[in-house]
């Protein structure tokens, strides 16, 4: 088994969901990440859910997922011995991926550069940036999400604005992250240059593809942000026997296809309906045929007799139906890992992608570590002797 | 380019839509030499063909077009018909000297038109080609046709988000996983690059959407298979935080814009006010001008003590929303070490004074657009910083330049353009 990261070393430092999602996919595909966090144990080992609700720092399911296959060093660094061994640690390593408040991140960062010729590359993840005038505002999944546009995006004209899921911006802060963590590692192997590198939350989100602010900076003008089917039908959710099926599949070619499929291909070419601002007038029309197609399939029936005729759609799955639904059987979206910890097999996401060669699996997820599983080991490989690790324990550094 | 990550990389970009074009422009970003291959004289869905940006009358339509701004950034553009024998072979030169070749049609396209990967390989046993149809290059959807948004659907998120109160039909679409989708793309290539690197040898990756926006949520799947339980729609709701929610502010945004030029600026009509701990509350509190509120004592002075009074924190929360903007209220709340911010609309990258001192915004000048503020890189780096050195490609702005690298000559170059296998227009 050739892995693609293979004899590269990642530290990882914060033990928030950010810092462990921004290098699970580098561990994963065969890095080693060696997983810095408090010794009381950070956020990601902290957010529910757990087995049973019973709260454990070695048994959450975002530890589980997002820490699989890393080494767990528990180390305090608010202290001069703590971020030594954070130095020792990193001396040499490909990568430091950071994400604490920019207070401490500026310190650590400094403390690194003393090592000069063995200094890694860092990545470091704030909500704003290391400066600026709202560098120091502290910040979480939501409030850095209302920052960006993409909550008022999620919302109706004068309504509430919604989150996401929880975790999903911070999430995708961690895969922004990991891109570039990844070019980073492999840019400067190549190269032999230390990089210093900043991935700010509200930036990371707000300069990806679907932000609206450049089709409103163009025209002036946002998609409508309304409630209902009328517009550019059908577009959004329809009822089918068994739940819901969302059609992107109001303008062309999809929706000559949906009409051929109705059996009302006339319609395609129907001025009522080819003409945009008519359309709205018809939709009571248009569901007389497409209201008894759908009452009288399942979400699926409709999904694969349109999609054999290249109609846009897809069923709404709640979670429990996604994991089973037939693509994700069929390509083993979702592996199981035997856990540390003793809660045995836990079900989690599979790879994100998978390369294909001939070497076997590139894609591994091994256990999660429980909290401080390798400090020892950790210690003894950056020069620690068994007396200087008693001392470092003992003073509370170490866990 | 500026970035020197990826220098010397030669991508063969032939997406469309959103996350690949994104995704691939993030090569760009880090030096790599992106040629996008743009189909013609079918112009590429959604960036070549959704309505234009005002314009002068003998401007190109399809050039004023903003997701191809948005996405399109930092490649050499180069058309291609490659249904015509000649811009086939032109595709497989191309093909046989790139490091990556990047395709996300529905699964199947490409090999029914002779680019597959059992074919390309062929061409170049050093290709890292990715694949990244919606659901995946394989499995039973293959050949389907989807959006972000029917991947969110599939994912199970679409039954997450939305308003608790109100039907499911009534959650607003959205296109996350294109975003997702695009920072995939760079990791699977790095990826590749990597293996290759490794191996001695190109690979394959096969790349769901679906599939790479899965992992985001991790929770959501555990209630089922740790609790065998369904997880519930939240909202803004938090059931651990209190309070954690949006809540009105005085004034703000009424309706969304509508075309006036200069498009107006939007205030926060909504501030999010949030507090995961006592210190926080506490910031919240005095923000509130109540500090008692985080006094032992109080009854909402601990994480347990909101948590009871939930309906009752919440409410006091929106009084004390309702009494200044959203800016303030965030401001204050956030000077004091809670948690808040003002649910911004994007009119506000032009007015946020972190992105101001950051430079983040880039000005780029093009040809039918001028000088536009664009959203700016999703990284700062140093130190090769990024930065914006093609505009959004006109099309077939590089054909010579590729084309002639390839080893055709003038006039080669000049019968492609006379019998359509390359132009810089649309027909009609």
């Amino acid at each position: 088994m050739t892995q693609p990261y293979s004899g590269v070393r990642v530290i990882e430092v914060g033990g928030t969901i950010a810092a462990a999602g921004a290098t699970k996919t580098l561990s994963d595909f065969g890095a080693d990440v060696i997983k810095v966090e408090p010794p009381a144990g950070g956020e990601v080992r902290r957010v529910p859910p757990f087995p049973d609700d019973v709260p454990h720092l070695d048994r959450g399911a975002y530890h589980l997922a997002l820490d699989t296959g890393k080494r767990s060093l528990a180390l305090e660094l608010s202290s001069p011995s703590g971020v030594q061994v954070l130095l020792d640690v990193a001396r040499g390593a490909d990568l430091v991926v950071l994400q604490v408040p920019p207070a401490e991140a500026k310190p650590l960062l400094a403390a690194l550069d003393m090592l000069e010729g063995d200094a890694p590359s860092t990545v470091t993840m704030t909500p704003h940036g290391l400066e600026g005038p709202l560098a120091d505002h502290p910040e979480d999944d939501m409030s850095i999400f209302a920052r960006t546009n993409r909550m008022l995006r999620h919302s109706y004209t004068g309504e509430e604005p919604l989150r996401y899921a929880p975790f999903v911006p911070t999430m995708q802060w961690a895969s922004s992250t990991t891109a570039i963590a990844a070019a980073t590692i492999w840019g400067s192997r190549r190269d032999g240059e230390r990089r210093s590198v900043e991935v700010a939350a509200t930036e990371a989100l707000s300069g990806n593809v679907d932000s609206w602010y450049v089709p409103w900076a163009f025209t002036g003008v946002d998609l409508p942000r309304v409630a209902g089917a009328r517009l550019g039908f059908p577009n959004g959710y329809f009822e089918c026997s068994d739940g819901l099926l969302l059609f992107s599949a109001g303008t062309e070619p999809f929706f000559s296809r949906l009409c051929g499929v109705l059996g009302v291909p006339e319609l395609a070419t129907d001025p009522r309906f080819t003409d945009p601002l008519e359309k709205p007038n018809h939709f009571d029309e248009f569901m007389t045929h497409l209201g008894p197609y759908l009452a009288a399939r399942t979400r699926h029936e409709a999904f694969a007799d349109l999609q054999a005729h290249g109609v846009m759609c897809a069923p709404l799955l709640g979670v429990r139906d996604a994991m089973e639904d037939a693509q994700a059987v069929a390509r083993g979206s979702f592996v199981e890992v035997e856990q540390a910890a003793g809660v045995g097999a836990q079900t989690i996401a599979g790879p994100p992608f998978r390369v294909r060669d001939d070497s076997g699996e590139t894609w591994v997820a091994r256990a999660a570590p429980t909290l401080g599983q390798h400090t020892a080991e950790v210690l003894g490989e950056a020069g620690y002797s068994a007396e200087e690790q008693l001392a470092l324990f003992r003073a509370g550094v170490t866990a | 380019m500026s970035g020197r990550l990826l220098e010397g990389v030669r991508v063969v970009d032939l997406t469309e839509v959103w996350a690949g074009p994104m995704g691939a422009s993030m090569l760009g970003d880090l030096g790599a030499d992106v040629i996008k291959v743009e189909s013609f004289p079918r112009p590429s869905s959604i960036t070549r063909t959704t309505p234009p940006a005002p314009g002068g009358d003998d401007d190109p339509p399809w050039e004023r077009i903003a997701i191809h701004h948005m996405a399109n950034r930092n490649k050499r553009n180069l058309t291609l018909n490659i249904r015509m024998e000649e811009g086939a072979e032109a595709l497989r030169k191309l093909i046989a000297e790139a490091d990556v070749y990047i395709e996300a049609y529905s699964a199947g396209t490409v090999d029914r038109l002779g680019f597959g990967w059992e074919a390309v390989r062929e061409l170049n046993p050093n290709l890292v080609m990715l694949s990244m149809p919606g659901w995946g290059a394989e499995g039973p959807y293959q050949g389907y046709v989807t959006l972000g948004s029917g991947l969110d659907s599939t994912v199970g998120h679409a039954s997450l988000r939305g308003y608790p109160e109100r039907p499911v039909e009534q959650t607003p679409p959205i296109f996350h996983t294109d975003a997702t989708g695009a920072v995939a793309l760079v990791q699977a290539i790095v990826t590749g690059l990597a293996q290759r690197d490794q191996t001695g040898a190109g690979c394959f990756i096969d790349m769901s959407q679906a599939e790479a926006f899965a992992w985001q949520l991790p929770g959501a799947f555990a209630e089922v298979t740790m609790n065998d339980r369904l997880p519930e729609r939240l909202g803004n709701r938090d059931p651990q935080i209190v309070p954690h929610g949006a809540y009105r502010a005085a004034g703000g945004e009424a309706e969304d814009a509508t075309a006036e030029s200069p498009p107006p600026l939007q205030e926060s009509a909504w501030v999010v006010i949030e507090a995961r701990t006592d210190a926080e509350w506490r910031g919240v509190a005095t923000a509130a001008g109540h500090p008692e509120w985080a006094d032992l004592g109080h009854p909402w002075a601990t994480v347990v003590g909101r948590l009871r009074a939930r309906s009752e924190v919440d409410a006091a929360m929106a009084e004390f929303a309702a009494s200044g903007t959203a800016e303030a209220i965030a401001d204050a709340i956030s000077a004091a070490g809670g948690i808040a911010a003002p649910v911004k609309h994007h009119s506000s990258f032009l007015t946020n004074a972190q992105f101001a001192s950051r430079g983040w915004l880039q000005a780029v000048e093009h040809r039918y657009m001028g000088v536009q503020l664009m959203p700016g890189f999703l990284w700062q780096l140093e130190p090769d910083a990024p930065s914006v050195d093609i505009a959004a490609g006109l099309l077939g702005e590089y054909n010579a330049d590729v084309l002639t690298e390839l080893g055709y000559s003038a006039e080669e170059i000049g019968a492609f353009e006379e019998s359509g296998v390359i132009g810089n227009a649309y027909p009609g």
